[in-house]
């Protein structure tokens, strides 16, 4: 399998290679970058924008070797240049093409650095692809290796087969498993007469519950032939997304899951809202897996011989 | 009998509330202006757009006295509400501060109280907001729902549809998530206070001196009816004392930001009802729909006043069914956690973070008396609910200072014991003018839920187990 890794002739170039470096590294994958250059069109013997073109097939060729000399030496990886229509139909086309297991991306330069914002092309490829996404945040200067997998859990259905997925990694890459909630204290509706602590109630009584739920799937975590070295539960409260992703303490070498949701289409990757505000508030890479894809992981995590 | 005494005499311990709580100490963040601004925005808007033309031909233009006297002991009650509030710092409102001070049985009163305020009023309000939607599709696009389709069946109508399709809508709102209910609620606020200074300031132009020289038809007794049926529109107020733990400098915050909003609250109140019962003779406000609207139109002569306001109207009492819908779930909650009521309302859904069941079977409830049952006999029977509740808070004021002379209280009654029994005074006169109907049919109602509570709730409250374990 390859970590197909999408590189651009900016700043995201380096926060993407070392993310990429960091995953390869830690399941034992190569790379494969990739630098989509558009076609011209309509396609066939046009030489109006050929000065155009060659600069930008220059351009990849400057993104490529930039990221080559990013990457560690221990990292093997293969250059591609594609032609097609747009950056996420070219990503896609090469991930079929080849037996991709992740696409890696980086953050929008119009993030906040250290956070993860979706630019147009990681938007597409969250809508599209078959496979899971990562992606780094703005300013990702990677680690060594992958210390902690930190699944997100609670947030939509499937929930379970994300956990024992992600489980399935964590063991493979002999990471700890950490499996984290997140309980945002909506602003009380102050003129309900209720009180203002309302609805610190009902949130403590979802509290409670996902703790529960938290333990019931790591029961089935317990129950898989091959298991991460350690695991924990954890849940963030907080004002806000912001609050409640910052309430969890983070790590270099963590890494975040999130599973896409429920509706759409089943085979893809399609954020729900909640997912994309725990995607939009990690301080951390993230790993968006698409719903049938967590399944597939973790009916593998399962059978771990069928798997290597 | 002993022991069934002893069961219904049970407390459950302040202590009990804070382990439940869970989420640990409460920060004192909430200033007096921001606290003021609650009390204000709780408040307003709930019975002003509709309720003058169930009280004007009861107590005619003297309905300005009335206002100021629901509004003096709704005051009062408030101040009581703060003490309580400071010293028992739990969710639930009154439900909770009786089942800590007072027992489980006077706790099922209350919450039966409660359910009848919040449950009825949310209908009250949805009812209100039909006759507004009406009015302004009829201005705005010329076509009226039908009557059929917009009155209840005592008026005539078969249903009132409006008033079910928002507590439908109210209800989705809810179940979709609080954050975005409260939202919705902030900017809804702002309308509502805008929409009734623009009422003031160009009803002023049809002042009419004669239409006040017949000042109380029907003196004092009229007065105070009109008191009761105005009543509700000021329940708002016990908003400001739910922050209890949360303000800073409680002692000094609490009364502060209570006086505030009264006064601003019911400047607001009695300038909209002075201006009204000036730009119309008496008479004409018996029966009328969309009230505010209707003089607009009479004293500008053309239509757009009356659109705007009642435009401001359909928004503005969108959200105070939405929050009172929302008090009515969390309150239910609460109880639903204490096993007063089935665990149902109690269950959180995994993906919204919000009692999901519990809203729904609210929403259909209400939405039943909203479009079954008339206005006016609605908007009593809130009154009544409110009143009693408030005078259970008033009560147990004065038997926590008995019972639990040393409990911390951030913040105290002025004059002890002067202003809880001048509250329980006020809520008993109050009481004491509102129609037998609605007092018998108020007695029905409590009586059904105290034998739910013999059947149901006293076997399977949580504190039932503690005691067998003794």
């Amino acid at each position: 399998m390859t970590l197909l890794v999408g590189v651009t002739h900016d700043e995201r170039c380096a926060a993407v290679v070392h993310l990429a470096a960091q995953l390869a590294r830690s399941a034992g994958e190569d790379l494969l970058l990739v630098a989509v250059v558009p076609t011209s069109w309509p396609p066939g013997p046009g030489r109006v924008d050929a000065e155009f073109r060659r600069h930008l097939a220059a351009s990849a060729d400057a993104a490529l070797g930039r990221a080559r000399t990013l990457l560690p030496d221990d990292v093997p990886a293969r250059l591609v240049v594609h032609h097609a229509r747009s950056a996420a139909a070219g990503l896609l086309e090469v991930a079929e093409g080849e037996s991709t297991a992740l696409v890696v991306l980086g953050s929008s330069a119009a993030g906040p650095l250290g956070r993860v914002a979706l630019g147009s092309v990681a938007d597409r490829l969250l809508h599209s692809s078959p496979v899971p996404v990562a992606l780094a945040t703005r300013g990702y200067r990677g680690e060594e290796r992958v210390r902690r997998v930190t699944a997100a859990y609670g947030a939509t259905a499937g929930g379970d087969d994300l956990v024992v997925a992600a489980a399935g990694v964590a063991a493979r890459v002999g990471a700890p498993l950490r499996v984290a909630s997140f309980a945002v204290h909506g602003p009380t509706i102050v003129t309900a007469g209720a009180g203002f602590r309302a609805e610190d109630d009902v949130v403590g009584t979802w509290v409670g519950e996902v703790r529960r739920a938290q333990q019931d799937v790591l029961a089935r975590v317990a129950g898989l032939p091959v298991v991460p070295p350690s695991v924990d539960t954890v849940v963030g409260q907080g004002a806000d997304w912001g609050a409640a992703l910052g309430d969890v303490p983070w790590d270099g070498g963590d890494v975040l899951v999130v599973g896409s949701s429920a509706v759409g289409p089943v085979a893809r990757v399609f954020l729900g809202s909640r997912a994309s505000k725990v995607v939009r508030h990690s301080p951390v890479p993230v790993v968006v897996v698409p719903r049938r894809s967590a399944v597939s992981l973790a009916e593998r995590a399962g059978h771990p011989a069928g798997a290597s | 009998m002993a022991p069934l005494l002893q069961q219904v005499l049970r407390r459950k311990p302040v202590e009990a509330y804070a382990a439940e709580g869970e989420a640990g100490g409460l920060r004192r963040t909430i200033g007096l202006a921001q606290l003021s601004m609650f009390g204000i925005g709780a408040t307003v808007g709930t019975g002003i757009f509709f309720v003058l033309s169930e009280a004007v031909p009861v107590a005619g233009p003297a309905v300005i006295v009335s206002f100021v006297i629901a509004g003096v002991v709704a005051g009062l009650t408030a101040i009581c509400y703060a003490e309580l509030a400071s010293a028992v710092p739990v969710s639930g409102s009154s439900y909770s501060y009786a089942y800590a001070t007072l027992g489980e049985l006077v706790a099922m009163g209350v919450a039966a109280c409660l359910l009848l305020e919040y449950g009825v009023s949310a209908a009250a309000v949805a009812v209100g907001w039909s006759q507004y939607l009406n009015e302004l599709l009829d201005n705005v696009v010329g076509v009226a729902i039908p009557e059929a389709l917009s009155a209840s069946p005592e008026a005539g109508g078969v249903v009132n549809l409006p008033a079910v399709v928002l507590v439908a809508l109210c209800s989705l709102l809810l179940v979709r998530g609080t954050s975005e209910s409260a939202r919705a609620n902030a900017a809804m606020v702002v309308v509502k206070v805008a929409v009734l200074l623009l009422f003031v300031v160009v009803a002023l132009a049809g002042w009419e001196s004669d239409n006040l020289s017949d000042f109380a038809p029907f003196g004092l007794d009229g007065v105070t009816t009109a008191a009761g049926i105005i009543f509700f529109s000021y329940i708002g107020l016990d908003a400001v004392s739910t922050a209890g733990e949360e303000v800073e400098d409680p002692r000094r915050t609490m009364p502060l930001a209570i006086l505030i909003a009264l006064v601003t609250v019911t400047s607001l109140y009695v300038a909209v009802s002075v201006v009204a019962v000036a730009a119309q003779p008496q008479e004409r406000f018996d029966g009328q729909e969309a009230g505010l609207a209707a003089i607009l139109e009479d004293v500008t002569g053309s239509t757009w006043p009356g659109t705007v306001l009642a435009a401001g109207a359909v928004v503005s009492i969108f959200s105070i069914t939405l929050v009172v819908l929302y008090g009515q779930t969390r309150i239910l909650f609460a109880m639903g956690r204490d096993g007063m009521v089935p665990p149902l309302f109690a269950r959180v859904d995994r993906r919204t973070q919000t009692p999901v069941a519990g809203t729904v079977v609210v929403g259909v409830a209400v939405g039943l008396l909203a479009g079954l049952l008339p206005i006016d006999f609605l908007a009593e029977m809130t009154s009544v609910g409110t009143l009693v509740a408030f005078l259970v808070v008033s009560v147990g004021v004065m038997v926590l200072r008995r019972t639990a002379p040393d409990l911390e209280r951030g913040f105290r009654v002025p004059l002890y014991p002067v202003l809880p029994l001048a509250s329980v005074a006020g809520c008993l006169w109050i009481i004491s003018s509102l129609r037998g109907i609605t007092l018998v049919v108020f007695a029905v109602w409590v009586a059904a839920v105290l034998a739910f509570y013999f059947a149901y709730g006293i076997r399977h409250s949580r504190l039932a187990g503690t005691e067998v374990g003794r």
